[in-house]
């Protein structure tokens, strides 16, 4: 069967990237130039404690075995979603990732709705309206979306809508109103990459051949663009489901922190910055579990849409 | 009205004090409005006090959590064996009732309280200090516990005499320790707690103490809250009262952003905030908001300058940095009235604290003369060049306080004018701590050690101990400053240890220029005005006990 060999060979990839990720990672966080050991105690305590202080330390954490001795242990139970206690909070790295995905999972499926919407309205009135003004000013707000500083838009937002007219909460993430400006802030850069390809898009589709047929034969302008053109111009745009994905992490980071919010991202830069490694791996294992169920997902539901590829897949069967 | 237009003069500049948040300073000084009526008013019990902090807290274990929120948290959970003042510097009893050591301070006799229990309904007796100052001094491999070093050296071990005494014994003379058990590392904690590995301790279910507080929700990242613990009643004898606390919770909210941190308390989200940027002191306090600074009294703030590395090992070099800048300039453009320019190496809260403004001066002329005489001559790029060899500095720093990176940043502008070229390498707190211990890197160390003990002289630069000057051991520099270090360990005598003292100064400031002191750094707190008495401890951090806050 030709379509199981090609989930199969997409499965085995979406394990190598996880496998990679972790591996990758277990690499960078050990060959910094910085001793483990040292970053776990306070600056002020460092020359002071003894060389057998810092061996006992070694010794508990487990990273006085070879490094290969490390990371087949620290592989091992990470497979059986063991990835170690953080070294900051003491709790559990895993559930302490998982505690906080919700959140984030909120804010980002929240702010991607909203950037959709926004992205659809911007491109459909750019390429609709036949004012020109009006379509150069909406074309350039994607440019506009993506060059503003998301930490900017944030702290503006936070500064109207809350600390002026005291509309929203300004920090926390108890309920829905402590939601509303975070999510607008996201959705703002993550818009911008959907609209401008959406935009190209649907520009080079009006000037396509079935648009003049279609428009030749009575069909109205709008009619065109939303029937046609934007049925065709929305399939790549989940090809760069991925690409939103990546802004949304990163852009999570920054609206947590301006908003006060826990969440992955901010947990995940707070591990960084405190070579906290069990939770920078498993939040790492996580990203990239999810950004290959995501393409996974993608790459499964393609030959459905696209009968190109299922031409090529079909003709590969034996007869 | 008033109200109104002021709300919108600060919207129009929001994107403006962003950009003027780094520049610092160019705002007025800020009016110290006094904290009127707090002490005259009475006191209401109840409500809930949300308070904003930058940094999230992380290990609550009150033995090793040593940032400024997680001691912050820890100080209102547990309680010590003695109590300092925050005022005058003075140690007094508090879990311990009173104390005597013998003449050569290596044997401390504590006398306990018998009506103290903890959390859990345990009670705290003299077995309760030995379990938690065998750990403190000796750590446990097994449990991953390091010891409390700096503040434990030469801890041999501690005797329960009878179910309320205990006497601790050293192998040397520990002047500095009676101080060292008011401090938020030794709050004391229930057996439950000690018997857990280490990760297992920071979490906060597990931590069990005596303190007026106890610990409840506690979300990563997001909130801490503090509640009240009924039947509480041995608080220090100097506060302003005694019983339970006044509030029946305490709402820690981390708010990473300072102008949302600023925001929130005008809002009325949160009733007061710590880490109040310098640029935000002045409008709050014009718009009513009381500012309350306490200098952090210990090591202020300090250019360690060291002496294995080129060209720091050079006396003529050390002496430049000393007079090469304008502290002036400093008081000006960099601090706010919050703070202090330093005067010596160790606070001017610190028993035992010697002015030595006199010798803190910019006399750019006279470094520029005692470097030519040493050899130092300019070159093309107006950097000072011997032997070949540029006179470039190295400097590590923490960018944990708001003000250390415009100070360093005006030191660097003024050693360039006399031919000093000041590398800066600013970094956060992990990054900092893993440079550390780069040896041989860095020329200047800079740091601050909250502790109002003068014996923290001696736990920074000893050569037997922190010896950040990095002196070689053998020479007769380090034998003298041993001996003049130690000094500090053998007394308790008054009159012996201001004397001990003032020679450690000045042996650090002048006679070598180990150290160039810079300015001391101060915890700012905001406070809405219906919140009364937010205090600090002796090592400011906030305390809680006696605050309360107006019926809503």
């Amino acid at each position: 069967m030709p379509v199981l060999r090609y989930v199969a060979a997409k499965f085995a990839q979406a394990l190598f990237v996880v496998w990679g990720a972790y591996t990758v990672t277990f690499a960078l966080l050990y060959v910094l130039p910085y001793d483990a050991v040292d970053v776990l105690f306070d600056p002020s305590q460092g020359d002071l404690l003894t060389a057998g202080d810092k061996h006992d330390a070694r010794v508990y954490y487990g990273l006085d075995r070879s490094l290969f001795g490390q990371y087949a242990h620290r592989l091992g139970a990470a497979i059986h979603g063991d990835f170690g206690r953080s070294t900051r909070t003491g709790q559990d790295a895993w559930s302490m990732i998982v505690g906080t995905l919700p959140q984030t999972a909120l804010l980002a499926v929240t702010a991607l709705v909203l950037a959709v919407l926004l992205a659809a309205v911007v491109a459909l009135v750019a390429a609709y309206t036949q004012r020109r003004w009006l379509a150069e000013f909406f074309a350039t707000l994607p440019a506009a979306g993506v060059s503003v500083p998301v930490f900017l838009v944030g702290l503006a937002v936070l500064q109207v809508f809350s600390f002026r007219l005291g509309w929203f909460p300004p920090i926390g993430n108890d309920g829905p109103a402590t939601l509303v400006l975070p999510a607008v802030t996201l959705a703002i850069p993550v818009a911008a990459p959907i609209a401008r390809l959406l935009l190209e898009n649907l520009d080079s589709g009006l000037h396509a051949g079935y648009v003049t047929v279609s428009l030749a034969k009575g069909a109205t302008r709008l009619w065109v663009l939303v029937r046609e053109v934007l049925r065709n111009a929305a399939l790549p745009a989940l090809t760069i489901a991925g690409v939103t994905f990546g802004n949304l992490l990163a852009g999570a980071v920054i609206v947590e922190t301006v908003f006060s919010r826990s969440g992955l991202g901010r947990l995940t830069q707070t591990a960084v910055r405190t070579q906290d490694v069990a939770v920078v791996q498993g939040a790492v294992v996580l990203a990239a579990l999810v950004f290959v169920i995501v393409n996974l997902v993608v790459d499964l539901i393609y030959p459905l849409l696209d009968p190109r590829l299922r031409t090529r897949l079909n003709t590969r069967s034996p007869a | 009205m008033h109200k109104r237009r002021s709300h919108h003069r600060f919207g129009a500049l929001a994107a403006a004090l962003l950009a003027a948040a780094v520049l610092a300073g160019c705002a007025a000084p800020a009016r110290q409005v006094a904290a009127t009526g707090d002490d005259t008013a009475t006191p209401v019990a109840g409500g809930t006090l949300r308070f904003g902090v930058l940094d999230a807290p992380a290990n609550l274990d009150p033995h090793s959590g040593s940032s400024y929120p997680e001691s912050l948290i820890t100080s209102n959970v547990t309680d010590k064996l003695i109590y300092q003042n925050p005022k005058t510097g003075a140690l007094e009893p508090w879990l311990a009732k009173s104390w005597e050591y013998n003449d050569t301070l290596t044997q401390f006799t504590f006398h306990l309280r018998d009506d103290v229990t903890f959390s859990d309904g345990t009670k705290f007796t003299a077995d309760s200090v030995k379990e938690n100052f065998d750990l403190l001094g000796r750590g446990d491999k097994a449990l991953g516990v390091v010891p409390v070093t700096a503040y434990w050296v030469g801890y041999r071990n501690t005797d329960v005499l009878d179910p309320l005494t205990v006497r601790v014994s050293f192998d040397r003379p520990s002047a500095g320790f009676p101080q060292a058990l008011s401090l938020y590392f030794s709050g004391i904690v229930g057996h439950s707690t000690l018997l857990l590995p280490k990760e297992q301790r920071s979490l906060a279910q597990n931590v069990v103490g005596t303190g007026p507080f106890t610990l409840g929700e506690h979300v990563y990242q997001q909130k801490t809250v503090l509640k009240k613990r009924p039947g509480y009643h041995w608080a220090p004898a100097s506060l302003k009262h005694n019983g339970e606390a006044y509030l029946d919770t305490v709402e820690i909210d981390v708010i990473p952003e300072a102008g949302v941190r600023t925001g929130a308390l005008r809002a009325g989200t949160v009733d007061a905030i710590l880490d109040v940027n310098n640029t935000d002191e002045a409008p709050l306090s014009a718009q009513g908001y009381r500012i309350v600074p306490q200098l952090i009294p210990g090591r202020d703030i300090s250019l360690d300058l060291k002496t294995d590395r080129f060209p720091t090992d050079d006396a003529a070099v050390r002496q430049a940095v000393r007079l090469g800048w304008s502290r002036d300039a400093l008081v000006k453009t960099v601090l706010t009235s919050s703070y202090k320019v330093s005067t010596s190496v160790v606070s001017q809260r610190v028993p035992g604290y010697v002015d030595f403004s006199a010798d803190l001066r910019e006399d750019q002329g006279r470094a520029e003369q005692l470097l030519e005489a040493d050899g130092w001559h300019k070159g093309s790029d107006g950097i000072r060049v011997k032997d070949g060899r540029r006179l470039q500095l190295d400097l590590l720093g923490i960018d944990n306080l708001v003000n250390n990176k415009p100070a360093y940043q005006l030191i660097q502008q003024d050693l360039r004018k006399i031919g000093i070229d000041l590398q800066l390498n600013v970094l956060p707190i992990p990054d900092y701590t893993a440079a550390s211990t780069q040896q041989g890197r860095w020329n200047i160390q800079v740091a601050n050690q909250s502790r109002a003990d003068i014996a923290v002289l001696e736990q920074m630069y000893s050569p037997q101990y922190g010896n950040i000057a990095k002196l070689t051991p053998g020479t007769p520099v380090a034998d003298e400053a041993i001996a003049k270090l130690s000094a500090l360990s053998r007394t308790l005598d008054p009159g012996l240890r201001a004397k001990a003292a003032e020679e450690a100064q000045r042996f650090l400031l002048d006679e070598q220029v180990l150290t160039v002191p810079v300015y001391n750094p101060a915890q700012v707190t905001a406070v809405s005005p219906k919140v009364h008495n937010v205090g600090y401890e002796a090592q400011s951090r906030n305390v809680f006990y006696d605050t309360w806050i107006d019926p809503r």
